[in-house]
């Protein structure tokens, strides 16, 4: 039993429990959250690559602008317990990307500047569940938060909306990314709490 | 603050690492498994802003070690940690 | 600022430089953690001081609330590499911004304490005279104490007024070929400027010890 502080609060607030998942806070801010030095890469060497389908697939920035831009305003969860709720992005579908590519695959492994990496299935990339976002809060995205494009995946854990996203590798079976080899959960639901292995 | 002025060292995760190993670790050289660099731990670059700690070599950025604790169990991740001198 | 002094039990005494986590726990079972670095030396009972940061979620509690009686978890003595035992001989040259004084500050008082003949010189970087932490005892404890402030300065101040660079670094820090250790404190830019600096004039990396402080309060 660990020993209780009297009058220790901490700063927490509690939301919505239709919008805030169980074990989850408020936040207003939007914390920067970084295993590594923020990576830097210009928009002239910036592509986003789908590989392992029929062929690899590549846009460059511009080509990537040029998609059909989409507005969403989503809740976001943050597996360390902060959530924000009504955050403002636009970017790309991955739906729009997907359609390009032949492929008959389940899963994919996005993979980032800085090499960061996470797993997914390919059924919540689709269906309009996920975006390759660059403007947030109607400004281009920071780099700290993860710019010039990153994955947004709202519906999962945000360490899943991977940050300097650079493309996914498409996959026969699910493979784990950089926190999902060091006990975090393979899929990351945070409606069944899926923090780490086994949850 | 920036993230690179957020980075700590590896005296901000000895407490960390005491209760995991059950010794200080702090002044014990390690060698990174990517450059061969021998630094103490005191004085890799440590991120603890994220679900996790993650501690860097600070000459070539590889990841040498990762903490991550759940509620009944910690996973340690030395892959990128050739050798600890205790 | 507040000074905390600690009755740990079992508690096994502690080196200079040393810190020690603290471990508040809600009613409901939030938990939050943060190290705090030794004020006292080795042979004086156990304090911390703590520097209140306004969105800090730990250090307004300690500062603000925390009575004589109550009770929270700690975990220590921690470190093995930023510590000063007494016993070497070279000058020690002690560097600290902001609340980095305070393992500092450990060595000083142990210095005072064991009666150590090394010379030992302090160059304290702070923003305001006001922000300058032990003030009166730093000129009682038999070192040389170098302020810089760094925003504002009080009436008649012929002291530095400035970020600590290469040229500060020059008049104030010992010979490189003294063989000098150091030992620098304080934020991560702070630390590592001052570190670059101090290879920049001729010190031996390796005599340089380091310690970064977090934000986060």
């Amino acid at each position: 039993m660990p020993i209780i502080s009297r009058g220790f609060r901490g700063r927490r607030q509690e939301g919505p429990p239709d919008r805030v998942p169980p074990g989850q806070y408020l936040t207003d801010d939007f914390p920067v959250l970084s295993a590594g030095p923020t990576p830097h890469t210009s928009l002239e060497e910036w592509t986003f690559t789908i590989e392992g389908g029929a062929q690899p697939v590549r846009w460059t920035w511009e080509e990537l602008q040029a998609l059909p831009r989409e507005e969403v305003t989503v809740d976001i969860h943050c597996v360390t317990k902060w959530s924000k709720l009504d955050t403002a992005w636009e970017g790309v579908s991955v739906d729009t990307l997907m359609d390009a590519v032949e492929h008959d695959k389940e899963y994919a492994l996005a993979y980032c500047d800085g090499g960061y990496t996470t797993n997914l299935p390919l059924e919540d990339l689709t269906g309009g569940k996920a975006w390759v976002a660059y403007i947030n809060d109607g400004e281009p995205l920071e780099p700290e938060h993860g710019g010039p494009a990153r994955l947004l995946v709202p519906h999962l854990y945000f360490w899943k909306s991977a940050k300097w996203v650079r493309g996914l590798q498409l996959l026969d079976e699910d493979e784990p990314g950089f926190w999902e080899q060091n006990g975090y959960h393979l899929y990351g639901d945070p409606w069944r709490e899926q923090r780490y292995w086994g949850d | 603050m920036t993230v690179e002025e957020r980075v700590l060292d590896g005296n901000a995760v000895g407490g960390l690492l005491l209760e995991l190993f059950g010794v200080d670790l702090t002044a014990a050289p390690c060698l990174c498994g990517s450059c061969g660099a021998r630094e103490e731990v005191a004085r890799l670059d440590v991120y603890v802003d994220c679900p996790g700690v993650v501690i860097r070599c600070r000459h070539c950025e590889n990841v040498m070690i990762t903490i991550v604790r759940g509620p009944e169990r910690t996973w340690v991740d030395l892959r990128g940690t050739s050798m600890m001198e205790l | 600022m507040r000074t905390l002094e600690l009755d740990a039990d079992g508690w096994a005494g502690h080196r200079a430089g040393q810190h020690l986590d603290v471990r508040l726990t809600a009613e409901d079972g939030y938990q939050a953690q943060r190290s705090y670095s030794i004020a006292t030396a080795p042979d004086d009972p156990l304090a911390i001081t703590v520097e209140r940061l306004e969105d800090g979620e730990v250090s307004p509690y300690l500062v603000d609330d925390v009575q004589v009686g109550d009770v929270f978890e700690v975990r220590g003595p921690i470190g093995g590499y930023f510590v000063w035992d007494g016993a070497e001989p070279e000058p020690v040259l002690l560097v600290a911004g902001g609340s980095g004084v305070v393992p500092l500050v450990a060595m000083a008082r142990h210095r005072a304490r064991v009666g150590s003949a090394a010379p030992m010189r302090l160059l304290y970087s702070s923003r305001t005279w006001d922000d300058v932490i032990y003030r009166d005892e730093l000129e009682t404890l038999g070192i040389e104490v170098v302020h810089t402030l760094t925003r504002e300065q009080p009436p008649g101040w012929s002291g530095y007024s400035r970020r600590i660079d290469d040229e500060l670094l020059r008049e104030v820090a010992f010979p490189a070929a003294d063989g000098p250790r150091v030992y620098v404190c304080g934020s991560t830019r702070f630390v590592d400027a001052a570190a670059d600096g101090l290879v920049r004039l001729g010190y031996d990396p390796r005599s340089i010890r380091t310690e970064r402080f977090g934000a986060t309060g």
